[in-house]
């Protein structure tokens, strides 16, 4: 091993007891002030309710003040730090923090720093002048808030603008890079796993469990990177790529849906073995352009139970190597109502697992080129048919939750603006209210002028007036403009 | 390798450290022992007590001046501060440090409390890895695995290589324009077919309270069902509708180690679910090659084979069964004939209660639905699976298993040749009695008690005649009282009034030389005439109430009490 390799496979392990106590008084801080904003909106000021809630807020806000000796909110990209300690997003929180972070950007806030023996009537004020109407730009509400609070004789908090701060520039740059080793790891084993199969060679169970136990931390730690990774597409690599997107996918919709670090473990060993029985599928016809004979969809449409058998051959290797993830292999394309294939003898109860891989399988190979399918379905047009098409047997719900993870433009769609520049989606928004708002590199202006390098810029951020300087009018297909969207994502 | 990560060691041992190295030293030491000591005894050894809670103090100690303590892993050696405060000297896996440097492990931070939340799991963690074969897991997927919430680690990964790199995927050439959007898009935005904005509306995406409770109870339910069923019905759906035979022949031996896994790990629900779904395949699966249905029903059979029904019993024995009971319910249901004799045999064996009656209930399920296979054990060489065999066709009434009965009782050992009058009298048939009668003169005087006590309850007066016979005897007067009064008692009951003239001479009349008989004789008639019970027997048990014989009289006065109004 070289030492640069070394260097670079580093990585932290164990997240310490101190952040979980943060992040837990924090969680309960930012409900806190949802369900203040909340009724802020509902009702008027002096409604009991709102009193209560505005009470609670206080009360949690001084509480963590007493606790940690200082209270600080900060939103950075579709992260929010409580004292310098990031807030994990899953399915029970994770409209609140977006409600929350998109309200932040619009006011252009950045960070609250909260003062000492703060009461209800201070809330009050913060919050309603947070949760009005956007007429103006986000630095210019900013002032404004600023300028009310001075007026009110009101100083408990501090209101910063946004800045990328130099943890933040490191923490992405680290991030990305992090993301990048990840996933050419996770390439790298699954092709190792796959070649050794197919040689008739067990595979280290061992460096699989690593990858996935990378793309978890990943997932945990900043998942947007390496979720953008999944856009690039390698051709040639298709077999390998795709079963690591499958497990980026996979394990990134299982944080979202609130599973533990263990169950997106189990999660991703299954998505990222989902396809282990193509390695008994003879390659020419894995490799075969054009329509596939009968005789040959046959031994295709094996693969998930010869995955069964090919996962039963590392069992004699390790012991431990779940079951689920064989489960996953047999039901991968099997529809809610069992229907699909293989075809079912006995009665079974679908894996809630296999529903999740079956999802992030047929969206990851839909939307990628491969020897057989040498143009790839628009990102949108492949979420718009697994919602709408019932025939595809997939969970309406989860479907629903994995739109909610990708937003309506995944990373990686090509989409015209209404000023006719071309973007790249870059990432999404987290706030469900921001579906429709991704951030994207605009990589062409009207004429078809490249810029280089890409403007980065964020649709959910309205400007001064409260209006929306760019929205997306549309999807477009990168073939029809000769561009190569990978080009733009790493 | 060590170079790979150059230890920011050195650089700070010139400066003071933050507190006294003893503290820091004392805990490893300390922590060294204890780890030996978890190697070494068990849980509930006192060396073992000790050690961690010496671990514990020393880190009581050290948390006086520091909420962390961050250790740099260098090769053999562990460091504090640049200075060195473990070198073990070899690379062994008796070396602390090195166990976490070869796997990877470069620096370890312990947080207060680490004493009492983790200490004992990274012991197990670290003895695993010790005994750990080149396929098993490493230290580093170990401790990831485990969550630990007071130890952070830092690490360089050494076993996955990293691909060519994102780099390397190929950028296409880099254009200074392209085709202009406004004028693309003006010409082409109604015939296109990508998705157009109005198709999606982001409220749709926004999951409502049931979506959320919904998908949390299939987590829920996922993560806490036990998924081997499942993977059984892929395996067995997987037989039936493939009929490739050499994927056939592959899933019978996965079907053969996956039952081996299922009971070395006490599935035992699961294994008879395999054996039960397999036996249903071999029946159902098209096309299916004889020998791979052979296959597949043998699996069954296999269970109930002496040497693998023995190897699970043995393993049940020493094991408290509260929790698998159920489960071995399932798989007890399914074992076939073959199996009666070893669960027989083991009835008499086991000394665990629980165990015991659950072979009760296999067994009396075996042997009532294989009469054939119960009266063939009924002459095993086993002398234990014998008694179970004459008690199970006892319990069943088998009249079938009368002639093995009846040969039991000509060469059967005495403890089973009354083990076979009482299933004879249990099952009560007139074959069963006929064989009772034969039994009357047994050479084992329990055996006779038992025979003639069981023909006289059942009123088998086919055996008078052999009775009579035995009362008029000589043998008999040689007997113990116990016999005696069997014998005359059965009479009783079997001759009525018949009988009354022998039994009243036998108690009044005066023998030779006008000596009355025996005073035991003379009492057990009292007792035959008491079953007889007869005004004619009363007048004759209350002509000898005034009896000088004590014994005859107490006789008579029970007889009279006891006799039927």
């Amino acid at each position: 091993m070289s030492g640069t390799r070394a260097v670079a496979n580093e990585g932290w392990g164990g997240e310490g007891k101190s952040g979980s106590g943060v992040r837990r008084s924090g969680r309960n801080f930012m409900i806190a002030f949802h369900g203040a904003l909340r009724s802020i909106k509902l009702y008027p000021l002096e409604h009991s309710a709102v009193q209560k809630s505005l009470s609670e807020l206080a009360q949690i806000a001084e509480e963590m003040r007493a606790e940690e000796g200082d209270l600080e909110f900060r939103v950075a990209g579709e992260f929010i730090f409580i004292n310098s300690t990031r807030l994990r997003l899953d399915l029970s929180n994770y409209a609140t923090f977006g409600h929350i972070l998109s309200l932040c950007k619009s006011a252009g806030i950045g960070a609250i720093h909260v003062g000492p023996h703060g009461g209800a009537r201070d809330w009050s004020l913060l919050l309603s002048l947070m949760g009005g109407e956007a007429k103006v730009g986000p630095a210019e509400r900013l002032a404004q808030i600023n300028s009310r609070l001075s007026e009110a004789k009101i100083d408990l908090f501090q209101l910063d603008p946004p800045m990328e701060t130099e943890s933040d520039q490191q923490f992405n740059e680290e991030s990305r890079a992090a993301a990048n080793r990840t996933y050419s790891q996770g390439v790298a084993v699954t092709k190792d796993v796959i070649n050794s199969v197919r040689i008739g060679k067990t595979p280290s169970i061992r460096k699989i469990k690593r990858v996935v136990q990378g793309i978890v931390d990943q997932v945990l730690n900043e998942e947007t990177s390496l979720i953008s990774l999944t856009a690039l597409r390698d051709y040639d690599e298709y077999t390998f790529t795709h079963s690591v997107n499958v497990c980026i996918f996979s394990v990134a919709l299982g944080r979202r849906l609130g599973m533990t670090k263990l169950q997106m473990y189990e999660l991703g060993l299954a998505a990222l073995m989902h396809d282990i029985g193509k390695s008994r599928v003879p390659l020419d016809m894995l490799q075969k352009k054009g329509q596939l004979t009968d005789d040959e969809w046959k031994w295709m449409a094996s693969h998930p139970w010869l995955g069964v058998l090919v996962l039963f051959q590392f069992r004699r290797q390790q012991e431990e190597l779940s079951y689920r993830a064989m489960t996953v292999c047999h039901e991968h394309h099997m529809k809610i109502d069992l229907t699909g294939y293989p075809k079912t003898v006995r009665p079974r109860q679908m894996s809630v697992l296999s529903k999740i891989v079956t999802i992030t399988d047929g969206y990851d190979a839909a939307t990628s080129r491969r020897t057989y399918q040498t143009e790839g379905l628009t990102p949108a047009a492949v979420l718009e048919e697994m919602r709408d098409n019932p025939r595809r047997g997939l969970d309406p719900v989860l479907v629903k939750a994995f739109i909610n993870l990708l937003g309506i433009y995944p990373v990686g769609t090509l989409v015209v603006l209404d000023t006719f520049e071309l973007a790249v989606v870059s990432s999404t928004n987290p706030s469900p209210e921001a579906l429709s708002r991704p951030i994207i590199k605009i990589i062409s202006d009207p004429r078809g002028n490249i810029i280089s390098p890409p403007l980065v810029v964020d649709l959910a951020v309205p400007e001064a007036g409260g209006n929306f300087k760019r929205t997306i009018i549309k999807t477009a297909d990168p073939d029809r403009y000769g561009i190569t969207v990978s080009d733009y994502l790493t | 390798m060590t170079a790979s990560v150059p230890p920011k060691v050195d650089q700070d041992e010139s400066r003071e450290p933050s507190f006294p190295i003893v503290f820091v030293t004392d805990l490893l030491k300390a922590f060294v022992k204890a780890m030996r000591a978890h190697q070494l005894y068990l849980a509930n050894n006192p060396m073992h007590a000790r050690s961690l809670e010496a671990v514990k103090q020393a880190f009581s100690a050290l948390w006086a001046h520091t909420d962390t303590l961050e250790l740099q892993v260098v090769e053999t050696q562990l460091k504090w501060e640049g200075r060195v405060v473990l070198d073990e000297g070899e690379r062994t896996s008796e070396n602390l440090a090195w166990l976490f440097y070869k796997d990877g492990i470069r620096e370890l931070t312990f947080l207060e409390g680490f004493e009492n939340d983790d200490l004992s799991d990274l012991f197990d963690l670290m003895q695993r890895v010790r005994r750990a074969t080149v396929d098993d897991d490493d230290l580093l997927t170990l401790m990831w695995e485990r969550e630990f919430s007071a130890l952070r680690y830092k690490y360089v990964d050494l076993l996955v290589e990293a691909g060519p790199g994102i780099e390397s995927i190929e950028r296409s050439e880099q254009k200074e324009k392209i085709l202009s959007p406004a004028e693309a898009e003006a010409g082409a935005a109604d015939n296109s077919p990508v998705t157009q904005i109005g198709d999606f509306d982001s409220a749709l995406y926004f999951l409502d309270d049931t979506e959320v409770e919904y998908l949390q109870t299939e987590i829920q339910h996922e993560f806490s069902r036990d998924v081997r069923p499942a993977v059984i019905a892929s395996l067995l759906d997987t037989f039936e509708t493939q009929k490739d035979p050499t994927v056939r022949e592959e899933i019978c031996g996965l079907l053969d180690y996956f039952l081996l896994i299922l009971l070395s790990t006490a599935q035992y629900r699961n294994a008879a679910y395999l054996l039960r779904e397999a036996s249903i395949t071999s029946n159902r699966a098209p096309d299916i090659l004889e020998p791979q249905k052979q296959r597949l029903t043998q699996l069954g059979e296999l269970m109930s084979d002496p040497k693998p029904l023995g190897q699970l019993l043995q393993a049940l024995e020493d094991t408290p069964l509260r929790a698998p009971q159920t489960e071995l319910d399932e798989l007890f249901a399914i074992l076939q004939p073959a199996a009666l004799e070893t669960v027989l045999g083991w009835i008499s064996r086991s000394n665990n209660t629980e165990l015991r009656m659950l072979l009760e209930l296999a067994a009396t399920r075996l042997a009532s639905a294989n009469s054939a296979e119960l009266i063939r054990l009924i002459g095993s060489d086993d002398e234990a699976v014998v008694m179970q065999a004459i008690r199970r066709a006892a319990a069943l009434k088998t009249p079938a298993a009368v002639p093995a009965l009846g040969k039991m009782l000509t060469v059967g050992e005495p403890e089973m040749r009354v083990a076979a009058v009482t299933a004879l009298t249990d099952i009560g048939s007139p074959g069963a009695m006929q064989m009772l009668e034969r039994a009357i003169i047994d050479e084992d005087r329990e055996v006779r008690i038992v025979a003639v006590r069981a023909l006289g309850a059942r009123s088998a007066r086919s055996a008078l005649p052999r009775i009579e016979a035995a009362i008029k005897g000589k043998d008999l007067r040689e007997s113990n009282l116990t016999e005696k009064m069997a014998f005359f008692e059965a009479y009783g009951l079997l001759a009525g009034d018949a009988g009354i003239s022998l039994l009243d001479s036998l108690l009044h009349s005066k023998g030779f030389m006008g000596k009355r008989d025996d005073s035991e004789i003379r009492a057990c008639a009292a007792m035959a005439l008491g079953k007889i019970g007869s005004p004619k027997a009363m007048d004759s048990l209350t002509r000898a109430a005034s009896e000088k014989d004590v014994i005859v009289r107490n006789a008579v006065s029970r007889a009279i009490r006891r006799a039927p109004a």
